[in-house]
């Protein structure tokens, strides 16, 4: 009998609610039948502003400009041949644009329906003055965002976009309302959640010409915090300019720190195409492009084979592994023999006798091909991964990906196949599976400018007033001796006249660095380079990176010497 | 185990033709509610719930042919995979954005935490059955007090406010029938009173701000409160015989946001008045009837704990939801059970009716 004891409790909450519909349905019938016939709440949103974003030296970079549209409500329209003047002498609209903007007003006869977007401020201005006395017509305003640098440093912000009505589904909860924009990409995506303003509003009733009579509620809106990157814009700008119409990448770095002074992916597009309107065909033109992909961030989104760049890990790891010595030399004929298979050197005629620095100097094959057999695929796996390859850096942005540090069970898992030796021999010289990112690279460069320790590359020093915590790098447990002897090869690589990366040299500042030629299966070589500089207390590091640009030691090298000599210029260096 | 001719006697046609009555109705209006989006037919929400409803018509005639011993035999490991699938959404949702409370499989949102309260039913009725006698003991609370807490949690972090709150009464009615000092179960209230506001302090901005806009609607004329006035505008407007199906100006002007999930009542008070708002409240106290029934015709104790925690289940879903559309209770994301829009309702909706049919079937059955 104790479920009476539920029965009575329910039966309870039953009679509430059937009393409740009685009092709302039948007692206050006729109120809320005149609410309901003359709809006469209205909710006048006021959006809370996205956060504005600066570079290191407080330049803004991204803001939210005010933009004006015209609005029309059909039901509240008074005078239409009225209106239809105003339009017309105002925004010079065509008789026929006008018949339009009416129709498509009409399809939603009580809610106010954006017939001209982002009008010049005079022309708003002088509509909301007319509009006192035409009704039917309003100006609405709204934050716009506005990317003041247009293309450059474009993936570092990414892009925003309305979002769609799937995704309000599970984004309502946290305040997204139809229209609203969201990051689609970089930074916007990134920190969207610290970025996106809380959006306010007033609640009003109105009479039946749609005029105000009281106002129900408001709330005030919020802005959205502020981004301060570690960026510097004029670096930005040189980065982007000198990669001109290559396609791929150029990252600058402080090796100290994984501050982020530069990055460059290009073809680039103008994220202010995204907020603008009628740019529809130039969104589907970015967004479909396969072949330039503009739209992806080659610095952390794509993964290529580095080619010689990799010597940096080869040469470090026989050095750790005490496999050589700084005077161990191996004998470069111009090719390896492994059984029957010759592996070749790039020189044909051969390098003759090479120890570790000039095996990197001249980037040497047939003397990676011997450390690299010495070592074992084992132990380059180790030092591969060791170095950051195999996972994202965990930078900042979005999409970043991992690329891969291949090995035995790697190869057993995704080749199904044993590992040949071989493999070994391409893995020595940064070919075959491995495959990284720009970014990757870039770090495996600061190793060596910032003796032995993996950093965390960040493109954000702070948001609103909350300096971010630096991650701690990561000490890799490197001897000095190896070190030294590395960073003498790169050294080398730049200031001796036979060097690979002679293009690179600077007067005044010393510049060291290692050039890479990647063949792949696609065309043309991918070209490398990546350095750091001033050599003995090393500042900036840089990676650049050209999909089938040929030769590291060509372009690569001379669009890091631009970005040194900026970095110069601007006192980094 | 199979099914023979006295169990089909005693098939509940009633109670199965007034839930299948309630969900053409709910069919109706989540037309009327979406048509204002110019969807074709092969698009719509209804198809949609229709195909819903056919998965959940193969779950129905499982739920029916096995008998329900066999769910309560499997109630732990059921209880255990729903709670996995809680936290597999709660990491998701993590990774995501923000708030995930389902994922989807094959194009369909699936939302464990519907399901939970079917899973909670059945943990409990196998603990408390099983210890037949002596629940009188505190010792005896424990671990009913754990399998509650477990999905309470992990539902109220998703966060969703209303589900995890609906777990409690389900709770308490089934330890109440189950036997279990009166003394003791006061207390856990007054001690899940006392511990409320650490509970506040759990929720996230949007829900705090949601209870509070049902003390005062002012409090967020935009959000909640926004959609509370103008449900309330498209109820009280219905009168008493409404506007006509397709006819409630309030629906079809887009005022009620979620008028084809949460608050599709407000459609059904609007077309269809006070007149077509009692016969639909009937009908669910028709199903409360049948299911407290069920639970007192049935000598078998597991068979009552689980057909009275339905019965609480379904009626609570009701009275909650209607309640949030009129203003008389906190907006907190229940569904109306058959009626709204949404297929882990829905299914689990199906199930529920399905275990209360299969306790009915075999009552004397020992």
């Amino acid at each position: 009998m104790r479920d009476r004891i539920l029965i009575i409790a329910l039966s309870i909450l039953f009679a509430l609610i059937v009393t409740g519909l009685f009092y709302n349905q039948i007692l206050r019938y006729s109120y809320y039948s005149k609410m309901s016939r003359n709809n006469s709440i209205r909710v006048l949103p006021i959006g809370g502003s996205r956060g504005t974003i600066y570079d290191r030296n407080e330049k803004p970079l991204v803001t939210s400009r005010l933009s004006f549209d015209a609005v029309i409500s059909y039901q509240e329209i008074g005078d239409r041949r009225r209106l239809a003047e105003l339009l017309s002498n105002v925004l010079g609209m065509t008789g026929e644009q006008i018949m339009n903007a009416f129709e498509k007003a009409g399809r939603r006869p009580f809610a106010g329906v954006i017939i001209a977007e982002d009008i010049p401020k005079d022309k708003a201005l002088a509509l909301e003055e007319a509009s006192f006395d035409t009704s039917g017509l309003d100006i609405e305003t709204k934050a716009k965002r506005n990317y003041i640098y247009k293309h450059f440093g474009c993936h570092i912000f990414g892009y925003l976009s309305e979002v769609t009505e799937a995704e309000l589904d599970s984004l309502k909860d946290d305040g997204y309302r139809m229209h609203d924009m969201i990051g689609r990409s970089g930074l916007e995506k990134y920190y969207e959640g610290s970025l996106k303003g809380v959006d306010g509003g007033t609640q009003i009733e109105v009479d039946n010409r749609g005029h105000q009579t009281r106002v129900l509620g408001m709330k005030e809106p919020e802005s959205g915090q502020d981004l301060y990157l570690t960026i510097d814009i004029r670096l930005q700008i040189v980065s982007d300019k000198l990669l001109g119409d290559h396609k791929g990448a150029v990252v600058v770095m402080d090796p100290r720190n994984g501050e982020i002074l530069a990055l460059s992916s290009h073809p680039t597009f103008d994220p202010n195409i995204f907020v603008e309107h009628n740019t529809s065909s130039q969104r589907m033109e970015l967004l479909t492009d396969n072949k330039g992909r503009p739209m992806s961030n080659k610095a952390i989104s794509s993964t290529y084979p580095p080619g010689s760049v990799f010597k940096i890990v080869t040469a470090s790891a026989a050095l750790e592994e005490k496999k050589i010595t700084h005077n161990t030399r191996f004998f470069c004929s111009g090719v390896y023999k492994l059984g029957s298979a010759g592996f070749h050197c790039w020189k044909d005629s051969g390098h003759g006798a090479q120890n570790v620095v000039e095996g990197l100097m001249n980037s040497c094959n047939v003397f990676f091909y011997n450390i690299g057999r010495a070592l074992g695929v084992d132990r380059l796996e180790t030092f591969t991964k060791l170095f950051g390859y195999g996972k994202p850096t965990d930078i900042d942005l979005t999409d970043e990906v991992g690329g891969t540090a291949p090995g035995k069970d790697w190869k057993v898992a995704h080749k199904k196949g044993i590992w040949y030796e071989g493999e070994t021999l391409n893995y020595a010289i940064g070919q075959g599976y491995l495959s990284v990112t720009p970014i990757q690279v870039l770090r495996m460069t600061a190793v060596m400018a910032n003796n032995g320790n993996l950093v965390h590359p960040h493109v954000v020093k702070k948001i609103g007033s909350n300096e971010l915590q630096n991650q701690k790098p990561k000490d890799l447990g490197l001897r000095d001796d190896t070190l030294r002897e590395v960073r003498t090869g790169m050294f080398e690589a730049v200031n001796n006249d036979s060097g690979t990366a002679k293009r690179t040299k600077l007067s005044g500042t010393i510049v060291a660095g290692k050039t890479g030629t990647a063949q792949n299966p696609h065309g043309r070589t991918h070209a490398w380079f990546c350095g750091f500089a001033p050599f003995s207390d090393p500042k900036i590091c840089v990676v650049v990176f050209l999909e089938h640009g040929g030769k590291g030691g060509v372009e690569p090298a001379a669009i890091a010497r631009g970005i040194f000599e900026e970095a110069k210029n601007l006192g980094y260096i | 185990m199979m099914i023979d001719r006295r169990m089909y006697k005693d098939f509940d046609v009633m109670l199965a033709t007034m839930a299948l009555v309630i969900f053409i109705l709910g069919l109706l209006t989540i037309w009327s509610s979406t048509q204002a989006k110019g969807l074709p037919f092969a698009q719509s929400y209804v198809l949609k719930q229709l195909m819903w409803f056919g998965v959940g018509m193969i779950f129905f005639i499982i739920v029916i042919k096995v008998s329900y011993h066999k769910f309560l035999d499997m109630a732990y490991i059921i209880y255990a995979v729903n709670v996995l699938l809680l936290v597999f959404v709660l990491i998701m949702g993590h990774a995501r954005l923000g708030a995930q409370r389902w994922f989807s499989i094959a194009g369909f949102a699936f939302q464990p935490s519907e399901f939970m309260k079917i899973s909670l039913i059945l943990a409990l009725s196998a603990y408390v059955g099983q210890k037949k006698g002596s629940m009188e003991s505190l010792e005896n609370l424990i671990v009913p007090t754990a399998l509650l807490v477990i999905p309470f949690v992990l539902v109220l972090l998703q966060p969703d406010l209303g589900t995890a709150l609906l777990l409690v009464p389900i709770f308490f009615a089934i330890l109440l029938v189950g036997g279990a000092k009166l003394k003791y179960l006061t207390r856990m209230i007054l001690l899940g009173i006392a511990f409320m506001p650490v509970f506040w302090h759990l929720l996230r901005g949007y829900q705090k701000q949601r209870l509070m806009v049902f003390i005062n609607p002012n409090v967020d004329p935009l959000g909640a409160g926004y959609t509370i006035i103008q449900s309330k505008i498209a109820i009280g407007s219905g009168g008493l015989i409404g506007k006509g199906w397709l006819n409630g100006t309030q629906n079809q002007l887009n005022f009620i946001p979620e008028r084809h999930t949460d608050f599709i009542f407000s459609v059904i008070g609007e077309e269809w008045g006070f007149l077509g708002a009692i016969v639909l409240v009937l009908l669910y106290l028709l199903i409360i009837y049948r299911a407290f029934d069920i639970g007192n015709l049935t000598s078998d104790r597991y068979g009552k704990c689980m057909a009275t925690g339905i019965a609480v289940l379904l009626s609570l879903q009701v009275v909650i939801n209607i309640g949030m559309t009129i203003g008389l209770m906190p907006v907190v994301g229940i569904p109306l059970p058959l009626v709204s829009y949404g297929g882990s309702s829905l299914l689990a909706t199906i199930i529920a009716i399905g275990l209360l049919l299969n306790i009915g079937m075999r009552r004397s059955t020992f």
